[in-house]
C-alpha cells in the first residue's frame, strides 16, 4: 500500500511539474505576441472614442502590474490558478477570465468527453473484431477507413457532411440548441435537445482519434492473439468472443488506456475548427474569439491552459487506473 | 552435359542475386522493398504528380491564380468541360462555349451570366500572363488555353478567379509550407534530440521532460493562438514564412524523441566502439558511422510528418489566421464555403478537397511503405 502511495505522489508530482512547464510556455509565447494587454485595453477605448495618451498606458500598466519583472507575473498567474482557482482578467472585457470561460468549457468539455467516450466505444470492439477477421474484407475497408481518418481532418469531414446535408435535407445541420433553449437555464429537457442537437458534432469530433485508435487496438490484439497463451486457451475449448475478451484483450489494454490522453488531445485539436465549421456558437465562440478574433491574450492562455490541465488530469487519472486494473502492475504494489 | 551447365548457370545467378543482396547499400535495400509494395508505389506516383503540378503550377495552370488573373464577367461561374459536340455538329478540336453577361425583361432585368453558342477552341501553349517558372525562368507560355475568352475547368470563385489555377497553385504553396515547417522542426529536433541521447544523464531528463511537455499541449488551439496575433499590416509573403516558423517551432517534440531514442540506442553499440578503438575522431565516427546508421529512419519521419504541418496550416487558413490571399493553400480557398449560399449553388468550391486528401493519402501511404522498407525486420514478417 505503501508502494502505491508512493507512485500516486510521484505521478502526482509528475504531473504538476508538467502543468508548471505547460504554464511556463503559454505564459511566454503570450509574452512573446507583439504588444501586452495594456496597449490592448487602451487601444479598444480609443476605438470607442476616448483619447489616450501615452501617460494612460503607463498607467495602465502599473495598474495592471505589467511594469513587474516577467517571472514574478508569471509566478503571480500561476499560483492564482492553482490556488485561487482564477485564471486571470481578461484584457478586454475586464472581468475574471473564469466567469467568462464558465458555462462554455462545460459544453466544451462534454462534446471533448462525448467524442472520447464514442471513440472507445466504437473502436475497441471494432479493432478486436478487426484483428480476429485478419485479411477479410472487413478489415480491409475498416484499414482504409483508418488512413482516410488521417487524410480526411475532422473540419473537411464535417465540410462534407454538411455539404450533402444541404443538398439532400436542406439543413445544414449546425448549432447546438434549437431556438428555444439556446438562452434558456440548464434543465433535462435542455440537455435532451443538447443530446439530439450534439450528437453530429461528437461524431465528427470522434473521427479522426476513433479512425486511427481502430488500427492501434487491432495492431495491439494481432499481436496478441498469436501468442502461445491463446493457443493454450483455444485447446482447453474456448472460442469466440470469450476467448478474445478473456486472454488477448486484457492483455493489449494497457497501451489502449495509455493512449486517452493522447486521444484528448487530437480532440481538442480539431474541437475549435470543427465548432467554426459547425456554428457551434456555445463552445466555438468562446475558443475562437478568445484566441482569434479579439486578440486577448489572457483569455487565450487561460483556455490553452485549462485544456492542457484536462489532458494533464485525464492521463494521471489513466496511470493510476492502469496500475489498478493491470495485475501485472498491481501486484507490485499489493502483494 | 548440358543439364550440368545450366545447373551451374542457375546456381551462379542465384549467387548473382545473393551477391546483389549482400552487397547492395542500405538505400538499394530499402528502395527494393519499397518497390515490391504495390500500394505504397502507386501513391508514390501519385505524389510524385502532385508534386509535379505544384511545382510547375505557374505553366500548367492557364490564368494568374490571384485576382489580377481574374474574370470578372464569369464569377460563381460552373466549371466548364471541353467538348468535341454541340447543337450545331461536331468537330475534332475540343472547345467550350464563351460566356455573356446578359440583362433582359426574361431575367427580371438582373443581371446573369448565360452561355452563348459562340465555340471557342482550345489551343496549347498559349501566350499569357508571364510568370517566372521555378522563380527564375521568366515565361509567358501556359500548357492550355482558349482562343477567345477564358476556360474555366473547375468554375470560378465569387471574384472570377479560376480555381483549376488556384488549386494547382495552392498545392504548390502547401508543399513550400509543409517542407519549410518540416525543415525547421528537423533541425530543432536534430539538435535536441542529439544533445539528449548523446549527453544522457539529467540533460536527457530536462530534455525529456520539455518534449513530453510539447506533444501535451493541444497544438491547434496553441498555433491559433499565436497566429492570431500577426499584425493586419504584414504582407502575405511575412504572414507565409511566420506560419512555417510557427508550424516548425512547435512540431519538433515526436521527431525530437526518435531521434534521442536513436542515437542512445546507437552510442554504444558495438560498432561504434569498434571504430573507437581503431583511433577514429568522434567528427569521423558520427560522420560516418552513427548518422548513415539513422538518415532512412530521419527521411520516413520526415515523410510521416509532413502531411500534419499541410493539415495544420490548412486549418489554420482555413479559419484566417494563416495564409491568405494572393498566396493561396487550400485552407484559403475553403474560407468562405460555409455560407449556405455557396452549399447550395456553387459545389465546384468543393473541388480542390478530394484532391487534398489525394495528397495527404498519398503522402501517408508512402511514409508507411517507406517505414516498412526501412525496417530491416520486415521482410521475415
Amino acid at each position: 500500500m505503501a508502494a502505491f502511495a508512493r507512485f500516486i505522489a510521484y505521478r502526482f508530482a509528475a504531473a504538476m511539474a508538467t502543468m508548471l512547464l505547460v504554464s511556463l510556455i503559454v505564459f511566454t509565447l503570450m509574452e512573446l505576441v507583439p504588444g501586452n494587454c495594456a496597449e490592448r485595453y487602451i487601444a479598444y477605448k480609443a476605438t470607442q472614442g476616448f483619447v489616450v495618451t501615452d501617460a494612460d498606458i503607463r498607467a495602465e500598466e502599473v495598474r495592471m502590474g505589467l511594469d513587474r519583472p516577467y517571472l514574478v507575473r508569471w509566478v503571480d498567474w500561476i499560483s492564482g490558478v492553482f490556488f485561487r482557482f482564477e485564471l486571470g482578467e481578461s484584457c478586454l472585457w475586464r472581468v475574471d477570465v473564469s466567469q467568462l470561460i464558465g458555462d462554455k468549457l462545460l459544453i466544451s468539455l462534454a462534446l471533448a468527453g462525448g467524442a472520447l467516450i464514442l471513440t472507445y466505444l466504437v473502436s475497441v470492439p471494432v479493432g478486436v473484431a478487426s484483428a480476429a477477421l485478419r485479411g477479410g474484407w472487413f478489415d480491409g475497408s475498416l484499414r482504409i477507413l483508418s488512413y482516410l481518418g488521417l487524410a480526411l481532418p475532422n473540419f473537411l469531414l464535417a465540410l462534407a457532411i454538411m455539404l450533402l446535408s444541404t443538398i439532400w435535407f436542406g439543413d445544414t445541420m449546425t448549432g447546438l440548441f434549437s431556438e428555444e433553449f439556446r438562452n434558456a437555464p440548464w434543465s433535462w429537457a435542455r440537455f435532451v435537445d443538447f443530446l439530439s442537437n450534439a450528437w453530429l458534432a461528437i461524431a465528427i469530433l470522434g473521427w479522426s482519434a476513433m479512425a486511427i485508435q481502430i488500427q492501434t487496438v487491432r495492431a495491439l490484439m494481432s499481436d496478441e492473439q498469436d501468442k502461445l497463451y491463446v493457443t493454450a486457451a483455444r485447446a482447453r475449448g474456448l472460442s469466440g468472443w470469450r476467448l478474445l475478451m478473456r486472454y488477448p484483450a486484457r492483455h493489449a489494454l494497457g497501451p489502449v488506456v495509455n493512449s486517452v490522453g493522447f486521444d484528448l488531445n487530437r480532440i481538442f485539436n480539431d474541437l475549435p475548427i470543427v465548432a467554426a465549421v459547425l456554428i457551434l456558437t456555445e463552445a466555438g465562440s468562446l475558443l475562437l474569439e478568445a484566441l482569434a478574433r479579439s486578440n486577448d491574450q489572457q483569455l487565450a492562455g487561460a483556455i490553452i491552459l485549462t485544456m492542457t490541465m484536462t489532458i494533464v488530469i485525464l492521463n494521471f487519472l489513466t496511470d493510476i487506473l492502469l496500475a489498478v486494473i493491470d495485475p501485472r502492475v498491481r501486484k507490485g504494489f499489493f502483494a | 552435359m548440358i543439364a550440368l551447365a545450366r545447373r551451374l548457370g542457375r546456381r551462379r545467378a542465384a549467387d548473382a542475386t545473393k551477391e546483389a543482396y549482400f552487397t547492395a547499400s542500405q538505400g538499394q535495400l530499402i528502395w527494393q522493398r519499397f518497390r515490391a509494395n504495390r500500394t505504397a508505389r502507386a501513391a508514390f506516383y501519385v505524389l510524385f504528380f502532385f508534386i509535379f503540378c505544384g511545382v510547375f503550377a505557374p505553366f500548367l495552370s492557364p490564368y494568374n491564380p490571384t485576382s489580377a488573373g481574374r474574370n470578372a464577367d464569369y464569377t460563381n461561374g460552373a466549371p466548364q468541360i471541353p467538348q468535341f459536340c454541340d447543337d450545331s455538329g461536331c468537330s475534332w478540336r475540343p472547345f467550350v462555349h464563351g460566356t455573356e453577361r446578359y440583362r433582359g425583361a426574361d431575367t427580371n432585368f438582373r443581371w446573369v451570366t448565360r452561355q452563348t453558342e459562340e465555340r471557342s477552341y482550345l489551343t496549347f501553349l498559349p501566350r499569357g500572363s508571364e510568370y517566372r517558372l521555378l522563380g527564375v525562368i521568366p515565361m509567358d507560355r501556359h500548357l492550355f488555353g482558349v482562343e477567345e475568352g477564358f476556360i474555366h475547368v473547375f468554375g470560378t470563385d465569387a471574384q472570377g478567379k479560376d480555381i483549376f489555377s488556384r488549386t494547382l497553385h495552392a498545392i504548390g504553396v502547401s508543399l513550400a509550407v509543409g517542407s519549410a515547417g518540416v525543415l525547421i522542426s528537423f533541425v530543432l529536433a536534430l539538435i535536441i534530440g542529439g544533445v539528449a541521447g548523446y549527453f544522457g544523464g539529467w540533460v536527457d531528463t530536462v530534455l525529456q521532460a520539455l518534449m513530453d511537455t510539447v506533444k501535451t499541449v493541444p497544438t491547434i488551439p496553441l498555433f491559433m493562438a499565436v497566429a492570431a496575433f500577426i499584425p493586419d499590416t504584414w504582407s502575405a509573403e511575412q504572414r507565409f514564412f511566420f506560419i512555417s516558423l510557427v508550424l516548425g517551432l512547435l512540431g519538433w517534440g515526436t521527431l525530437a524523441r526518435r531521434i534521442r531514442t536513436h542515437v542512445l540506442a546507437e552510442r554504444s553499440a558495438d560498432y561504434v566502439l569498434a571504430a573507437r578503438m581503431s583511433g577514429a575522431s568522434a567528427g569521423h565516427v558520427i560522420r560516418r558511422h552513427l548518422l548513415p546508421s539513422f538518415t532512412s529512419y530521419i527521411i520516413v519521419d520526415l515523410v510521416i510528418s509532413f502531411p500534419y504541418m499541410v493539415l495544420a496550416e490548412t486549418a489554420l487558413s482555413f479559419i484566417g489566421l494563416g495564409l491568405n490571399d494572393p498566396v493561396n493553400s487550400l485552407g484559403v480557398m475553403l474560407q468562405n464555403v460555409t455560407r449556405v449560399e455557396v452549399m447550395l449553388n456553387y459545389h465546384w468550391y468543393f473541388i480542390p478537397v478530394p484532391i487534398f486528401v489525394a495528397i495527404v493519402l498519398a503522402f501517408v501511404l508512402v511514409g508507411d511503405g517507406l517505414r516498412d522498407a526501412a525496417d530491416p525486420y520486415s521482410e521475415k514478417r
